[in-house]
């Protein structure tokens, strides 16, 4: 199916489930609330003609300095390998206690992306089996891909520049 | 006989294998449950080699970002660097040249090459085969000397340019690579003899770390791995990018999926990735590698020191980078283990709002459990190299 057709499909199947569709670039998107991905995400995986049996990616956008709303999206990347074609669900989340219902049930590969996303972006899954750190260090507080967390640099210790004195260098013991 | 047995220990035990161990490349941990030799229960820790690849793609310029997705796959770094490439082009709606095109598939599949000498050769050597370990990084050292032709560097290219290419291929390459056929033939000659029919090898590889078709799919297995299942899919051939629909290759398939046949569709593959760049490097057009507008691509620094426009455009490139329309955007390839996609999001500025990227592996080790589940302690080592998880890439 073309992109213009699975979005006709899914608009006409799901009228009440999907808020919004766009075709940028000529990929096929469709818009859906946290409450209703589920539902929506059942059709897409076992609708015969849709058929999206692989899902390829979750991750998540947080648009905190653009005006718009809600805050925080996660996006689903879905391929179909018998029909070869793909479709992009974009789920808006809210900024207080952000949550989405897992998809893990009907993917197992949106397991750990999943698990990405509560990491990164502190978005709660509900039904995941580890809400927990992937790539951060358990003990990590804050969540690293969020707009509001600041990208820090290493304060370096010794450089080529003579007048340099880092704060290790300054505090140094004097040698004998 | 029942008091004897009251007096063994029978529970699982649990043990704790890498980070600090030679088969996980230093870059992740397993968490079994053993039951004797037998894996009950195995969970996968990643994350050792995060450097925080997104959050620094977003404090840069989109032509910044390919120094950093050489470090992604280590292996096949062309590869990352043209899976961005394409993404941003898409985006902006960039026609490249197509002798750029050509350029890229060749050096595409010099990569994918190199990845699955680096693969096969790794596995081999933690299953004991050092000879073959030896033969193939003998022929990776060939086969990235080609590369340092091509880009001056062996393992972090930083070659594609969005919009073209850092500079066209040197004078007498066609002639260089033809000249290093025969030698990677044969040494591709004696790993194949060593390997494909040894019988240690065959005991260790096949019939571990199977998976179900049902089961790879949902995992969202791609690349070799996949195939290994005799799933037929292949971004080049379903969804084919730069010129691969013009050139005439073949998708190796397996049956069984097992680690046996995940090596025997690598094998396959380094063979059909020769027959890619043979015709590539026969049909190449000539022509421009770089578009025309200088507000796209950076212009040559002869024009950019004698002429105005190119001047104004390079000044522009340079401090404000390149600006991609509002939108959003995502552009699966193929690499060497499988779909390589980025998801990218512009605000119209000169860096990227968000640059994800879907890295093959990061899927492929999330699987790690069920593969290993019920089978013995030391079908987890053929497993895990033949998911060919590298860290940096994984963990980005």
């Amino acid at each position: 199916m073309t992109s213009e057709e699975i979005v006709e499909k899914v608009k006409a199947s799901l009228a009440d489930a999907i808020q919004d569709t766009a075709l940028p670039q000529g990929d096929a998107v469709i818009f859906v609330a946290p409450d209703c991905l589920q539902k929506v995400a059942a059709f897409l995986k076992d609708d015969p003609s849709l058929k999206f049996d692989y899902l390829s990616d979750v991750s998540g956008v947080d648009y905190l300095n653009e005006e718009r709303e809600p805050r925080f999206e996660a996006v689903y990347l879905l391929y179909s390998i018998d029909h070869q074609h793909s479709i992009r669900v974009r789920v808006g989340i809210e900024e207080d206690n952000p949550s989405v219902p897992t998809v893990s049930e009907l993917w197992k590969g949106a397991l750990y992306p999943e698990q990405e996303l509560f990491d990164m972006f502190g978005i709660f899954i509900e039904g995941h089996p580890k809400n927990e750190r992937l790539i951060m260090p358990k003990e990590w507080s804050g969540n690293p891909l969020r707009k509001d967390y600041p990208l820090t640099t290493e304060t370096v210790t010794f450089s080529h520049n003579r007048d340099f004195k880092s704060d290790l260098v300054k505090s140094k013991p004097p040698t004998r | 006989m029942a008091d004897l047995k009251e007096n063994l220990h029978t529970d699982h035990m649990v043990l704790n294998m890498g980070p600090s161990h030679p088969a996980t490349h230093g870059t992740v941990k397993f968490l079994l449950t053993l039951d004797g030799e037998t894996v009950v229960n195995l969970e996968t820790e990643i994350g050792y080699l995060h450097r925080g690849f997104e959050k620094m793609c977003e404090s840069v310029t989109y032509s910044n970002v390919f120094p950093y997705t050489d470090r992604l796959n280590y292996c096949s770094a062309i590869m990352n660097n043209i899976g961005f490439a394409l993404a941003v082009e898409k985006l902006c709606d960039i026609e490249i040249t197509e002798r750029c095109k050509y350029i890229r598939v060749v050096t595409n599949e010099l990569a994918r090459i190199s990845d699955h000498y680096t693969n096969i050769a790794a596995a081999a050597l933690e299953l004991g085969a050092l000879t073959a370990f030896i033969y193939f990084v003998e022929a990776r050292e060939i086969v990235w000397d080609l590369l340092e032709k091509v880009c001056g560097a062996r393992l972090t290219s930083n070659y594609i340019r969005i919009g073209g290419l850092m500079c066209d291929l040197p004078p007498g390459f066609d002639e260089d690579l033809k000249a290093s056929y025969p030698k990677l033939d044969s040494l591709f000659e004696d790993v194949d003899n060593l390997l494909t029919k040894n019988r240690i090898f065959i005991d260790r590889m096949a019939d571990t770390g199977a998976i179900p078709v049902e089961s790879a799919i949902s995992w969202g297995f791609t690349g070799p791995c996949l195939r290994a299942s005799g799933v037929d899919y292949d971004v080049r051939k379903n969804h084919p990018y730069l010129c691969y629909d013009k050139i005439d290759f073949d998708i190796p398939l397996g049956k069984t999926g097992d680690n046996f046949d995940r090596y025997l569709v690598r094998m396959e593959e380094i063979k059909q990735s020769f027959r890619i760049i043979k015709q590539a490097m026969a049909d190449m057009p000539d022509g421009p590698i770089n578009v025309a507008n200088p507000y796209l691509r950076n212009p040559a620094k002869p024009d950019v020191y004698a002429r105005m426009e190119e001047m104004i455009a390079h000044f522009k490139m340079v401090i404000d980078g390149l600006k991609p329309p509002v939108g959003e955007v995502y552009f699966p390839t193929e690499a060497a283990n499988g779909e390589l996609g980025f998801y990218l999001v512009s605000d119209g500025s000169g860096k990227p709002y968000k640059c994800r990227v879907r890295p093959p592996s990061f899927t492929l080790t999330a699987a790690m459990g069920e593969m290993c589940q019920g089978g013995m302690l030391a079908d987890i080592i053929p497993t895990f190299d033949m998911i060919n998880m590298i860290g940096g890439e994984c963990d980005r």
